[in-house]
């Protein structure tokens, strides 16, 4: 027996679901990133001097925006190391607005005022740098 | 030339990953010393560890929210004063000079050894007189005990100084740049008085938002490497789920003990560096 208590289970569950199917869709985007990584650079090592494997100049929901946009100067390993990089990111953001989505469905006027305020200043904190 | 490859460094955080899940201090801590050990430029070390908590966190949290050990509501209404605390810190860092903040954050995880003695028990908080804030909120909730074989029912209590503890805890992820783990399982178990299960897996759920936000910080900057951040972020997931998987059926009394080694292990690199940097 597992669920116990208080009829948050709703909830839960989603984002439980949440974050299973993101975890796993990022690690099978990283993992054949670094299988083609290998395939086309014919190393595994760490490459911290090519600026080509740095992500730069752009905040939260640029660098997602961009995303997108094809961008053929890049192997196909970055932008699909990038890539699952970029949904393990967003789940996190993704559960916040799930729970106020959640609250206002429950009409919990507290957690609605709570889980909106932290998703506020979260979407200020990534927009604005 | 690094000490490391993608492998090895993906082997590496396995581990990372796992006591990460175990402990709730997300893992950058440890993930950190151990990079720059290797050969990466401390920025870069700093700045590509941010995955691993995010990764630890969302890793281990689909587990522990799915056998409700992970109490949402005390991790929501936390991550309010976790996330304000972390854009104060991110603000006033400029302004305070960080070998003050080194010896402060020392003595602040010197207060987890407040609930030292119960790790020689089987320890669960007596259930709580709760005040109004906390039972206006509902931050109470139960959970199956694998280890125990039974139902383990807890209520916070003290929500608003636990609160205030926790925009401390975000103050500390802000300036200094880590997950302040270490700090939020402190807070959870001395303050809100919430189990030790219980208070390193919300712990775990709230780190990952808080990391989050510090990782928009570093794609301005363009320190995030990709060929470094993605063994890190395989590795640690893969070692979170593990640790999630088995964080259920340990006695408290081992995660504890975990716990207390990380902590005297961040006590002491918080003293070095506030001295070194005298």
């Amino acid at each position: 027996m597992k669920n116990v208590g208080s009829g948050e289970e709703k909830l839960e569950t989603a984002i439980s679901y949440l974050l299973i199917s993101g975890v796993a869709l990022s690690l099978t985007l990283i993992a054949a990133g670094i299988i083609f990584y290998y395939l086309y650079y014919g190393n595994i090592g760490l490459s911290l001097t090519d600026q080509l494997m740095y992500i730069h100049g752009q905040d939260f929901f640029n660098f997602l925006w961009r995303l997108f946009m094809p961008d053929y100067s890049k192997p196909m390993a970055i932008q699909l190391m990038t890539a699952g990089m970029a949904v393990l990111l967003v789940m996190v953001y993704l559960r916040v607005i799930f729970s106020v989505v959640y609250f206002i469905w429950k009409r919990e006027l507290w957690y609605v005022l709570i889980t909106a305020f932290v998703l506020v200043v979260l979407t200020l904190s990534l927009a604005l740098h | 030339m690094q000490m490391v490859n993608m492998v090895s460094l993906g082997i590496f955080s396995v581990f990372i990953g796992f006591l990460g899940a175990l402990t709730g201090l997300g893992g950058a801590s440890i993930l950190i010393p151990l990079l720059i050990l290797f050969g990466i430029p401390v920025k870069v070390a700093i700045a590509s560890s941010m995955i691993s908590i995010i990764a630890t966190s969302a890793g281990s949290a689909s587990a522990y929210v799915r056998d409700r050990i992970t109490n949402v509501k005390i991790a929501m209404f936390l991550e309010a004063f976790t996330i304000s605390g972390a854009i104060i810190g991110a603000t006033i860092t400029t302004f305070i000079p960080a070998v003050y903040l080194y010896f402060f954050f020392a003595a602040f995880l010197l207060t987890s050894f407040a609930t030292v003695k119960q790790i020689t028990g089987d320890y669960i908080p007596e259930v709580q007189q709760q005040d109004s804030v906390s039972k206006a909120l509902g931050l109470k909730g139960s959970y199956y005990d694998e280890a125990r074989k039974k139902i383990v029912e807890y209520r916070a209590t003290n929500a608003i100084p636990g609160g205030l503890g926790m925009l401390v805890a975000g103050l500390a992820a802000g300036m200094l740049g880590i997950g302040a783990g270490a700090f939020k399982v402190t807070v959870h178990e001395v303050i809100l008085k919430l189990p030790t299960k219980v208070s390193s897996t919300t712990s775990n759920f709230i780190i990952g938002m808080t990391a989050l936000a510090a990782t928009s910080v570093y794609l301005f900057s363009g320190l995030l490497n990709i060929t470094l951040m993605a063994p890190v972020a395989v590795g640690t997931t893969i070692g979170a789920l593990l640790g999630g998987r088995i964080l259920n059926r340990l006695n408290d009394k081992i995660v504890k003990i975990l716990f207390y080694i990380i902590v005297v292990l961040l006590i002491v690199q918080m003293l070095y560096k506030g001295v070194t940097s005298l």
